[in-house]
């Protein structure tokens, strides 16, 4: 009997939480906005969760093949990818665009540099941004469905405009307004925000830092504090906040260097929406912060509990 | 106090099911396998030769080098052989067998030893053969000679037991707190301490009040009810909590003036200089999914596993891991002829779901075991800085990392969600810097 002890080193318990786990868990905390993206914007914002998800999860699973790596799609990230990747687009982009979208985000931005874990720049939001560059029709303002609009412009651009059929605070915040499907409802976003919560998939910081800052320099800039509201309400300030600051890959590892890379994504977020020509920032400042993450982690590292400053 | 940063810890489940159980004493074993390596020291150096009798309280083996301790026989019988021992943590030593005569006979060796000054007194603990208990295994003696570079004001009685599973330091301040009592007593009158705190989880409130109960007129001893989490009981985390101390890098914390004892040393301490029966005996804790009957028993040193499993009704079903001490920090026993040493507070055996390896899979950087590193220190560094090719550069990251400064609390391993083995890397990066520090001494002396 001896000789089948298992040999191991210790702890030899451990937490039931696993790297799948908290992939579902986000998965979980993205369907309200994927169920209020399919009400709001109909059958079309189905296709495109499809489409992105199917091409996100079949293209690493390809890629694993192709390369002989152990099949990773187990991991659920891909979906994850795929999904976020879907909520940021509008109801303009065509399907054989956001499967062209979702293969670059996933064999350009995640397995190329390595897999999960190893890319430096979120795969969603670069695989967006790419798709801004590639399709002009990506980024614009898809009606609603289930509410009666004249413009096709998304609310950032009318505010901007100072537009008379701006929507109203509720309507923004309910999300019957143009924009990226799953970007509208901050209701349904919080709700996710709720549940990443607790479950502690996240901390309430980064969210709360990038739309808080956001907020408070509009209310510096115009001292009008509806328009304010307006700004953090309208585009993909909540998505971004919630659910792509907040990537662990790709954020710094301490606390202190979550806030720092938050506030930054809210800084930069604000100076281009509010000094450049373009309307939306969310993704441009998140990816800009990604690239600083290596450089925020060095200034945020811990001191050990008795470790002298400079060991 | 409140304003202070707090220590992150963890919340384990406690399993404390033999809480309730005093230590039960086991029929004499028919064999004992004394290893000279009970300590965290240089092996001992066996005295008795092949066919020789011996008896309960005899010496065996002579400390031998530094940080060493005394070894004496826990049955009474003949020395059947010495034969080569590795212990669970894979140090190569020998080891004395010891066959029972089936009389547990006293050594007429064993009489109380005269104490009257501090030599004194140093001397009888160094004779006693009394190690850490509470699994660090570091001589007491020798932890108590620090008195000889500087005084001793408070000594940090560690009665926390954060382990989950283990309650034998909990039987010791309910069933023998008596010991507890004379060895303050000890203590104040050669070490001359003012101050004890004893750190005790609130899990255990009848350990409490009965310290409360017995300290209740003595102003120098503060009973300190702590959180029940992990690693509570380490040295670090214990005397932030416990006494509000932070004790610096490469810093003694002697030359701070204190000390730190396992509640179960002390009373051993004390019950030898009462009896002058060594270190023979202790309490031991036997749970885990795979044990049928989880109970405290009092065993003789260097009795087999297999025995101790024999004395709980057996396995409950077939074990895939056994292990000397807690699940967080203990050793997986590789064979259940293996003998409990003087430092084995537990032996847990695990069915096979509980056993099961778990795969691991990429770090996705999420932040949880610099989260909960009690010290504040990254893993994910140390595993990156292992990957450096470039040994001088590897060196400096470690270094400027603080790797050195883990104590392989297991915290890091415990709540990674990828499974890496992250305190196995720390560990790594340890030994690493120690053998770099060698050779860079070493180079230097050559020149």
């Amino acid at each position: 009997m001896e000789s089948n002890l298992i040999l191991s080193s210790a702890p030899h318990i451990h937490t039931k939480d696993t790297s799948r786990r908290i992939m579902l868990d986000v998965i979980i905390a993205l369907l309200p906005a994927t169920v209020a993206a399919v009400v709001i914007f109909g059958a079309k914002a189905l296709g495109i969760i499809a489409a992105c998800v199917i091409a996100a999860v079949v293209s690493e699973a390809i890629f694993d093949l192709i390369v002989g790596k152990k099949q990773t799609v187990g991991d659920l990230s891909a979906v994850v990818t795929g999904l976020l990747l879907a909520l940021n687009l509008s109801t303009n982009v065509a399907i054989w665009q956001c499967v062209v979208g979702s293969v670059f985000a996933i064999v350009v931005v995640k397995c190329l540099f390595g897999g999960l874990g190893k890319n430096f720049a979120n795969p969603a939001i670069t695989g967006r941004v790419f798709m801004l560059l590639a399709f002009s029709s990506v980024a614009g303002g898809a009606n609603p469905v289930i509410v009666e609009l004249t413009s096709t412009a998304t609310p950032l651009e009318l505010i901007a405009q100072q537009a008379e059929n701006a929507p109203s605070l509720m309507e923004l915040f309910l999300g019957l307004h143009g924009g990226a499907i799953g970007e509208t409802c901050c209701l349904a976003l919080l709700i996710g925000f709720a549940y990443l919560l607790v479950r502690k998939v996240i901390k309430w910081h980064v969210p709360v830092i990038f739309i808080a800052t956001v907020f408070v320099c509009y209310l510096i800039a115009t001292g009008d504090f509806t328009y304010a509201l307006a700004e953090i309400l309208a585009g993909g300030l909540f998505i971004g906040a919630i659910f792509m600051a907040t990537d662990y890959v790709t954020s710094p590892i301490t606390l202190k260097g979550k806030m720092v890379f938050a506030l930054g994504c809210g800084l930069v977020t604000f100076v281009i929406r509010y000094f450049c020509a373009y309307p939306e920032g969310v993704s441009f400042s998140i990816l800009a912060m990604n690239i600083l993450t290596p450089y925020i982690e060095k200034w945020t590292a811990n001191t050990p509990l008795g470790g002298s400053k400079n060991g | 106090m409140s304003l202070k940063k707090s220590i992150s810890s963890l919340k384990l489940p406690h399993h404390k099911s033999t809480a309730a159980m005093a230590a039960e004493k086991i029929a004499p074993p028919s064999e004992v396998l004394l290893p000279m390596c009970m300590h965290s020291g240089h092996d001992a150096e066996p005295v008795v030769a092949v066919g020789d009798h011996v008896l309960i309280g005899q010496l065996v083996a002579r400390e031998e080098g530094r940080n060493s301790s005394p070894v004496y026989a826990s049955i009474s019988g003949t020395v059947a052989s010495i034969e080569d021992y590795t212990s669970e943590t894979g140090r190569k030593t020998k080891a004395i067998r010891i066959v029972s005569d089936g009389k547990m006979e006293v050594s007429p060796e064993v009489k109380p030893p005269e104490v009257h000054d501090l030599d004194s007194f140093l001397a009888a603990v160094r004779d006693s053969g009394i190690v850490g208990l509470g699994g660090a295994a570091f001589p007491l003696w020798a932890k108590l000679d620090a008195i000889r570079r500087g005084p001793i004001k408070t000594v940090l009685i560690n009665g926390a037991e954060c382990e989950p599973f283990i309650t034998s330091d909990h039987r010791t301040m309910v069933d023998h707190s008596d010991l507890i009592v004379k060895g303050v007593a000890l203590l104040k009158e050669y070490l001359h301490s003012e101050k004890f705190i004893l750190g005790i989880e609130n899990n255990k409130p009848d350990a409490i009040a009965e310290m409360e109960r017995v300290f209740a007129g003595d102003p120098s001893v503060e009973v300190k009810s702590l959180t029940s989490v992990y690693p509570q009981g380490a040295k670090q985390v214990l005397l932030y909590n416990a006494a509000g101390l932070v004790v610096g890098e490469g810093q003694r914390l002697a030359s701070l003036g204190y000390i730190i004892i396992n509640v179960t040393s002390l009373a051993k301490m004390a019950e030898y200089i009462e009896t002058g029966m060594p270190l023979v005996e202790r309490c031991i804790t036997v749970d885990g999914s795979a044990v049928k009957e989880p109970k405290n028993l009092l065993v003789p040193i260097g009795t087999r596993i297999s025995c101790l499993i024999d004395n709980v009704g057996g396995f409950s079903c077939e074990p895939g891991k056994v292990l000397f001490g807690g699940p967080m920090m203990g050793h997986a026993a590789y064979s259940l002829d293996q003998p409990v040493a003087k430092a084995t507070n537990a032996i847990l055996a695990f069915n096979k779901a509980d056993s099961a390896a778990l795969e691991s899979t990429p770090c996705i950087h999420c932040g949880r075991c610099v989260e909960n590193c009690p010290l504040g220190l990254n893993p994910t560094a140390y595993a990156k800085a292992l990957d450096i090719d470039d040994e001088e550069e590897r060196f400096a990251v470690l270094e400027k990392e603080k790797v050195s400064m883990c104590m392989e609390c297991g915290s890091c391993s415990y709540v990674c969600p990828a499974r890496r083995p992250l305190v196995q890397n720390n560990q790594k990066g340890k030994s690493f810097v120690r053998a770099y520090k060698a050779k860079l001494k070493e180079k230097e002396g050559g020149k």
